[in-house]
C-alpha cells in the first residue's frame, strides 16, 4: 500500500518541533518543513486550522517533470522525490509548479533544496525526523488507507498531483466560541494575496520580449522582403540570451537546461531558443530566404512553448488567453510591422477582450487599474492610427505600439500566479470574510 | 551508534522521557521512548533542541575571569578553583559566611542538586532564598485545602466528561497533554477554556472564557454561587469530606451579575458555565500558574479548587484539579512549597532574608552582615526575578560574584567568574515530575566538552582546598561511576526502585495514586477537604475562606494604563533555549504582542520599534499586533533575553502573593509608544 504523511490538525499546536526535527536531522538551511496556518491573523470570525507540511511526494510530481535539468528523481525503494543539488541551476521552476510550496529556494547556496523524506533512514527502517519528532502525535507517516483527499480544506490546493497525504480528522469550519462575544477584535486590514509582480521576474520578463520581438521582426521580413539591420539583430538575441541568465541561481550550470525536453517545458523553451538562435543568425547574416522560412516556423514554435512554461505552472483559463502571451503579441507585431490593418484589427480585438477578460477575473489595485488603462489606451491610439494610415515607420506611433505591447507583457507577469497553498489560503479568508460580512 | 533512555531535566511539566542515540561523543538523535505513558511521542522543541544545545559553538566549556577592562579571559579550572577558593575564605573570614548569598535556579532538575547543600552547610552556612518565582502560592493553596499536592495520572484525563483549562497553556508549556486534551474531545468530552488570551490551547477548546486578567476568584466565586443556588453540588460527598462548607457557603456575595461587572463575563455565560461544572462530570480542572501570580494567586486558586470539591470531583476518574502532581517527590524531606520556608532552626546553618520576589531590595537591605558575594548557580536572576534594575544594582554591589552557566546570559555577563556548566547528557542523576508519576533515570552519555565539570565536583575540589571535612556519602568523589554510587545510595530506602532498573526506562513513583485522593484521605489538620482553613490565617492572614481581592495593579494607573503579563512560551524554559539557533529559525521571533484597538490608539504597527515603560523601569522591544490579545493588556513572553527585545522584569515591581511568597509577576501596568 502507497505510504506517506498522516496528519491530524486537531492535534496540531504549530510548536515547530517537526520543523526543527527536519533541519536537525538533515542539517539544512533551509526550511523544507513548515507550519501553515489558515486564519494566522486569528480573526475571531473564522476557525483557526494548522498544517504541517513539506513534499507530499506526489504520484504526479510536477517538480519533477517541469525540471529542466532532470534534477529531481524518485527513489525507489521509497517512493520519495528528491532534488539532486548537484544538479539544480537554481531557476525555481519547480516553486511555479508545486502548489505546497515544498522546493525552497536556498539564498545560501542558489539552489534549491526540499523534503527528502529522510529516505536514507527510511530504507533503514527509521521514521522520518519530523513524524517521530511530532510531540503530541498530530505528523505521522505510514500507510494511507484512507481516500487520499477527502476531508480536505477548501484552502488546500488541488492540481490533480495525488499527494500522499492523508488529512485526518473532521474539518472545523466554525469558529472558536468566545465568551464575552465581542473580547477580542478583528479589525485588521484587508488581505492581499502576494502578488508575484515583476520583481523576481524582470529577467524572464526581458528574455521573453526581446525573443517576441526577435520572432516578430522575422516574420515581417519575411513577408515584406525588408532585412533587419545585422548587428542591432543578433544583439537582440545575444542580449535575451544573457538576460536570461541572470534568473538562474547557478549560472555556470546553465546548460544543464537541456538535460530534461523530454518533459520540462523550461528545457523545451531553451532548446528551441538556441537553435531559433542559431537558424535566425543565418537567415539575417546571409540573408538566405530558406533559413527566413525556418526561423519564422522555429520562432513561433519558440513563443508557443514560451508561452506553454507559465500554462504549464498556472492553467487558469485567464492565464492561457492572455493578452500579454508572447504568441499572440508576437502576430500583433508582425501585423504591425508590415502595416496589414486587417489582421492587426482583428488580432487587437482579441487582445482587448482577453484583456477585459482578465480584469474581470484578477483583483485589481489602482495602481494595477491605472497600468491596463494606459495600456488599452495605447493599443487604441496605435489602431487608430494605423486606420487613419499613419503607420510604420512612423517612429512615435511605433514608441507608442511597442510601449504598449511591453506593458501588456508586464501586465501578464502581475496576473501570473500558479496555484500556492500561501495564496489559497489567504483567497480563502477573503472569501470567508466577505461571506461573514454579508451574512 | 550506542542508544540510551534519558529524560529532560528542565523546569517543565512535561518531564519527557526520551532516548538518545550517541555518536563519537556526540548526541546525534533525539527519539521518543513510548514506555512513558505520559509522553510517548516524546519532547517538545526545545528538547530537540538539546541536540544543539549541548554541542554549541557558543556554550561556555572554559572558566572566564573578569579582567580590570570588565572583559572576560580564559584560565583553567585550577587557577579558577583557587581563585574562587581564596575568595570565599577571605570573604568568610572577614564578614562571616553568610555575607554569600547562594542563589540556585530551577535550570536542571535533580538530585544531585542536594550536594550543594552539604558543600555549603560545612562551609558554615550562607544567605539563601525563601519562596519561589513560579507556583508556590497555589502550590499552597491545594496544600491548604487538600492537605497534599497531587493529582490524577495524565492519561486518566480520557475519563473526563468536561475538561477545564483554567489560564494554562498546554500547548506551549506542557504540549504532550495536548494529545490527551485532543483525544478526550474527540471522544466528545466538552474542553472548556479559561483565559484572557486567546492560546493556542484556546484553538483546541469548544468555548473560551476571557475573563480579565486577575479576577479568576470572582468568576469561581459566582460559578460556586449557582452551583449552591441551583442545587448543583455533590451534597453527600461534602457531608463526608469537606470542612467549612456553611462557613463557605455563608460566605459568598458575588452573584453572576456582580460577577459580570468585575470579569466582564456575562451572568447567563457564568450559570451556563456553573450548569456544565454542576451537570457535565467527571470535570477535571486544569489550573494554570499564571493565575496564581498574582497579588490574590493563593485565593484565586483556592476559589477555583471549591468547585472540584462542592462538585464531589476529587479522588475519582476523569475529575480532580491537576495543579501539580508532586507524587514523584519521593526523595525530599520537606515537599515544595514547605521546603521554599522551613523552619528557621532545622534550616541552620543557612540564613534566609531574601524573599524570591524582593530579590534586589531584600539584598540591599539584608544586614548583620551584609552581603558582600553571591554564587548562582541554574539560575538567571538579573533577567527572571523581578524589578531588574533593583537585582541588577544589588549584585554589582558585591565584591566578588561566581555564575554557574553554560551561555553569555545577563547574569553571567555581571560574574568575576564563570565556571561552565554542565549539560543535561554530562552527569548521571534522577529526576522526579511535576506532572507526570515517574521517577526516571538520566545518564551520562558523552563526556563534557573542555574545562566543564558538573557542580558536585566542583564543590569536592572546593572543599578539597578550604579544608572543609566533607565524607564521599555527602560529597562524592569525582567520576560518574561515584555519582551512581552515591544515587544508588540515595534511593536505597525504597525497595521499589533500583538504579538497575530506572536505567531500563522511567518507573512509576513508589506509592503512587494514578487517581490521586481515591483513599478519600487528606492530610490536612481536619483530615478532611479544608474549603475553610483556619491554616490559612494564621500562616498567612488572609481570610480561612476563599475569597477575591480586585487586584491592585501598581501605581500610576492613568499615566500606565496597560496591564503587562509576562506568560511562558512554548520554545522557552523561562529564559534557555532562546539563545539557540534551531529556535531562532524554526520559531516566530519574540515581539510584545497588543491588541489591534490599543495599537491604532498609539499609532503602532506589527513590527514597529517601541518603548515599553512605567514607573519602574522600561525596555526597547518591537510590537506585534495579535487578535489574541483582549484590548488593555500587553503581552511579552518571560525569559526573553534584554538583547533581543525582552526584559519584562524591568516593568515589574517586585511583591509577593497572598501565600507562599511567590511573585506576582502580573499585576503590572505599562504605557506603550512608538520609537522612530
Amino acid at each position: 500500500m502507497r505510504k506517506g504523511f498522516i496528519f491530524s490538525h486537531n492535534k496540531c499546536v504549530n510548536c515547530g518541533a517537526c520543523s526543527a526535527a527536519c533541519i536537525l536531522e538533515n542539517g539544512w538551511s533551509i526550511q523544507p518543513r513548515m507550519i501553515f496556518t489558515y486564519n494566522s491573523e486569528e480573526l475571531p470570525s473564522l476557525p483557526l486550522t494548522n498544517l504541517s507540511l513539506a513534499c507530499n511526494h506526489c504520484e504526479t510530481p510536477v517538480c519533477l517533470n517541469g525540471c529542466p535539468t532532470a534534477s529531481y528523481y524518485r527513489e525507489p525503494f521509497t517512493g520519495a522525490v528528491i532534488i539532486d543539488e548537484k544538479k539544480c541551476i537554481g531557476c525555481k521552476y519547480c516553486q511555479w509548479n508545486c502548489p505546497y510550496d515544498a522546493p525552497k529556494f536556498n539564498a545560501d547556496k542558489r539552489i534549491i533544496g526540499k523534503c527528502n523524506l529522510c529516505y536514507s533512514g527510511l530504507i533503514e527502517g527509521r521514521l522520518p525526523a519530523c513524524t517521530t519528532a511530532c510531540p503530541t502525535g498530530a505528523l505521522e507517516y505510514g500507510e494511507l488507507s484512507e481516500p487520499i483527499l477527502e476531508n480536505i480544506p477548501s484552502w488546500f490546493p488541488d492540481k490533480n498531483l495525488n499527494p500522499a497525504i492523508v488529512l485526518k480528522g473532521k474539518q472545523n469550519n466554525d469558529p472558536l466560541r468566545i465568551i464575552p462575544e465581542n473580547v477580542f477584535e478583528s479589525e485588521v486590514p484587508i488581505l492581499n494575496a502576494k502578488e508575484r509582480g515583476m520583481s523576481g521576474e524582470w529577467s524572464l520578463f526581458a528574455f521573453s520580449f526581446l525573443t517576441t520581438l526577435s520572432v516578430a521582426t522575422i516574420i515581417s521580413s519575411f513577408i515584406n522582403g525588408i532585412f533587419p539591420e545585422k548587428i542591432l539583430f543578433v544583439s537582440i538575441i545575444i542580449l535575451a540570451g544573457i538576460i536570461s541568465l541572470f534568473h538562474l541561481g547557478k549560472r555556470l550550470r546553465a546548460w544543464r537546461a537541456l538535460a530534461n525536453v523530454k518533459s520540462s517545458p523550461l528545457s523545451r523553451e531553451i532548446a528551441l531558443f538556441i537553435i531559433y538562435s542559431v537558424v535566425s543568425f543565418f537567415a539575417v547574416f546571409f540573408q538566405l530566404p530558406g533559413f527566413f522560412i525556418a526561423s519564422s516556423i522555429v520562432g513561433l514554435i519558440l513563443l508557443i512553448v514560451i508561452d506553454s512554461v507559465y500554462i504549464y505552472a498556472d492553467k487558469r483559463k485567464s492565464v492561457i488567453m492572455h493578452s500579454g502571451q508572447t504568441f499572440l503579441s508576437a502576430l500583433l507585431i508582425v501585423s504591425f510591422f508590415t502595416g496589414i490593418v486587417l489582421p492587426f484589427i482583428f488580432i487587437a480585438l482579441i487582445k482587448l477582450a482577453a484583456s477585459a477578460y482578465s480584469l474581470s477575473v484578477n483583483k485589481i489595485n489602482n495602481i494595477n487599474f491605472v497600468i491596463r488603462f494606459v495600456r488599452i489606451a495605447l493599443l487604441l491610439v496605435t489602431g487608430v492610427s494605423l486606420v487613419s494610415e499613419i503607420s510604420y515607420p512612423d517612429p512615435v506611433i511605433s514608441s507608442i505600439f511597442l510601449t504598449g505591447e511591453l506593458i501588456d507583457r508586464i501586465i501578464f507577469y502581475i496576473d501570473f500566479a500558479p496555484v500556492n497553498i500561501n495564496t489559497e489560503i489567504i483567497k480563502q479568508i477573503n472569501i470567508e470574510r466577505n461571506e461573514k460580512k454579508r451574512g | 551508534m550506542e542508544e540510551f533512555v534519558t529524560a529532560c531535566p528542565r523546569n517543565c511539566y512535561s518531564s519527557c522521557s526520551f532516548r538518545v542515540q550517541v555518536e563519537n561523543n556526540k548526541i546525534r538523535r533525539i527519539l521518543p521512548y513510548s514506555g512513558n505513558l505520559a509522553t510517548p511521542e516524546g519532547p517538545c522543541i526545545k528538547g530537540l533542541s538539546s541536540i544543539e544545545r549541548t554541542h554549541s559553538p557558543e556554550r561556555i566549556i572554559y572558566p572566564l575571569i573578569k579582567t580590570v577592562q570588565g572583559s572576560f579571559q580564559q584560565i583553567t579550572i585550577n587557577e579558577a578553583l583557587d581563585i574562587i577558593s581564596y575568595k570565599l575564605n577571605s570573604v568568610r573570614e572577614k564578614y562571616g559566611p553568610k555575607s554569600i548569598l547562594w542563589y540556585k535556579g530551577s535550570g536542571m532538575s535533580g538530585l544531585t542538586n542536594e550536594i550543594g547543600y552539604s558543600f555549603w552547610r560545612a562551609f558554615g552556612g550562607t544567605t539563601i532564598t525563601y519562596g519561589n518565582l513560579c507556583w508556590p502560592a497555589g502550590l499552597e493553596a491545594v496544600r491548604l485545602t487538600l492537605g497534599s499536592v497531587k493529582h490524577n495520572v495524565p492519561w486518566d484525563l480520557k475519563n473526563a466528561k468536561t475538561i477545564i483549562i483554567w489560564g494554562k497553556n498546554p500547548a506551549e508549556t506542557n504540549i504532550q497533554e495536548i494529545a490527551f486534551i485532543a483525544g478526550a474531545k474527540e471522544n466528545g468530552s466538552k474542553i472548556i477554556v479559561i483565559d484572557p488570551l486567546r492560546t493556542p490551547t484556546a484553538d483546541k477548546a469548544d468555548i473560551l472564557f476571557s475573563p480579565k486578567s486577575g479576577t479568576d476568584a470572582a468568576l469561581a466565586l459566582a460559578i460556586a454561587w449557582v452551583l449552591i443556588k441551583d442545587d448543583l453540588i455533590d451534597l453527600n460527598f461534602i457531608e463526608k469530606h469537606v470542612k467549612g462548607f456553611n462557613e463557605f457557603r455563608q460566605s459568598l456575595l458575588i452573584s453572576p451579575d456582580e460577577a459580570e461587572k468585575i470579569t466582564g463575563i456575562p451572568a447567563g455565560n457564568i450559570i451556563e458555565l456553573a450548569y456544565i461544572i454542576g451537570k457535565e462530570g467527571p470535570v477535571t480542572i486544569l489550573p494554570g500558574y499564571g493565575l496564581q501570580r498574582h497579588l490574590n494567586g493563593g485565593q484565586t486558586i483556592r476559589s477555583i479548587l471549591s468547585l472540584s470539591v462542592l462538585t464531589g470531583n476529587i479522588g475519582k476518574p476523569g475529575s480532580g484539579f491537576n495543579y501539580a502532581n508532586l507524587q514523584s517527590y519521593i526523595y525530599d524531606n520537606i515537599k515544595e512549597p514547605l521546603s521554599y520556608y522551613p523552619d528557621p532552626e532545622k534550616d541552620l546553618p543557612f540564613r534566609r532574608t531574601i524573599s524570591m520576589a524582593k530579590l534586589g531590595r531584600d539584598m540591599f537591605n539584608t544586614n548583620d552582615p551584609e552581603l558582600k558575594a553571591a554564587w548562582i548557580e541554574r539560575g538567571n536572576p538579573l533577567l527572571q526575578s523581578p524589578d531588574t534594575n533593583s537585582v541588577k544594582k544589588a549584585f554589582s554591589g558585591l565584591e566578588f560574584k561566581v555564575v554557574v552557566e553554560q551561555f553569555m546570559t545577563d547574569t553571567a555577563a555581571i560574574a568575576d567568574i564563570i565556571l561552565p556548566a554542565k549539560d543535561m547528557f554530562e552527569q548521571s542523576d534522577i529526576l522526579g515530575s511535576y506532572w507526570s508519576p515517574y521517577v526516571q533515570f538520566k545518564p551520562k552519555v558523552i563526556q563534557s566538552p573542555g574545562d566543564v565539570m558538573p557542580e558536585s565536583e566542583i564543590y569536592f575540589h572546593l572543599a578539597k582546598r578550604l579544608n572543609l571535612n566533607i565524607g564521599t556519602n555527602l560529597i562524592p568523589e569525582p567520576g560518574n561511576e561515584n555519582i551512581e554510587e552515591w544515587l544508588d545510595n540515595r534511593i536505597k530506602g525504597y525497595s521499589e526502585l533500583n538504579l538497575d532498573d530506572l536505567k531500563e526506562g522511567p518507573v512509576l513513583a513508589p506509592g503512587l495514586q494514578q487517581i490521586a485522593f481515591e483513599d478519600l484521605k487528606f492530610e490536612t489538620p481536619s483530615g478532611k477537604i479544608e474549603l475553610c482553613s483556619s491554616e490559612a490565617q494564621s500562616i498567612w492572614g488572609v481570610s480561612p475562606l476563599p475569597d477575591y481581592t480586585p487586584h491592585d495593579p501598581g501605581t500610576g494607573d492613568e499615566l500606565y494604563p496597560l496591564v503587562f503579563v509576562t506568560p511562558n512560551t512554548g520554545s522557552r524554559i523561562h529564559s534557555q533555549f532562546g539563545n539557540l539557533k534551531i529556535i531562532k529559525e524554526t520559531v516566530q521571533e519574540p515581539a510584545v504582542g497588543i491588541s489591534p484597538g490599543d495599537a491604532a490608539k498609539r499609532n503602532i504597527y506589527s513590527g514597529h520599534k517601541i518603548r515599553v515603560f512605567n514607573q519602574t523601569g522600561e525596555i526597547i522591544s518591537v510590537a506585534r499586533i495579535s487578535n489574541r490579545i483582549p484590548a488593555g493588556l500587553v503581552v511579552l513572553p518571560n525569559g526573553i533575553w534584554y538583547n533581543e527585545g525582552g526584559g519584562g522584569n524591568y516593568l515589574i515591581t517586585g511583591r509577593e502573593t497572598d501565600m507562599g511568597y511567590g511573585a506576582a509577576f502580573h499585576d503590572n501596568t505599562v504605557e506603550v509608544e512608538r520609537v522612530d
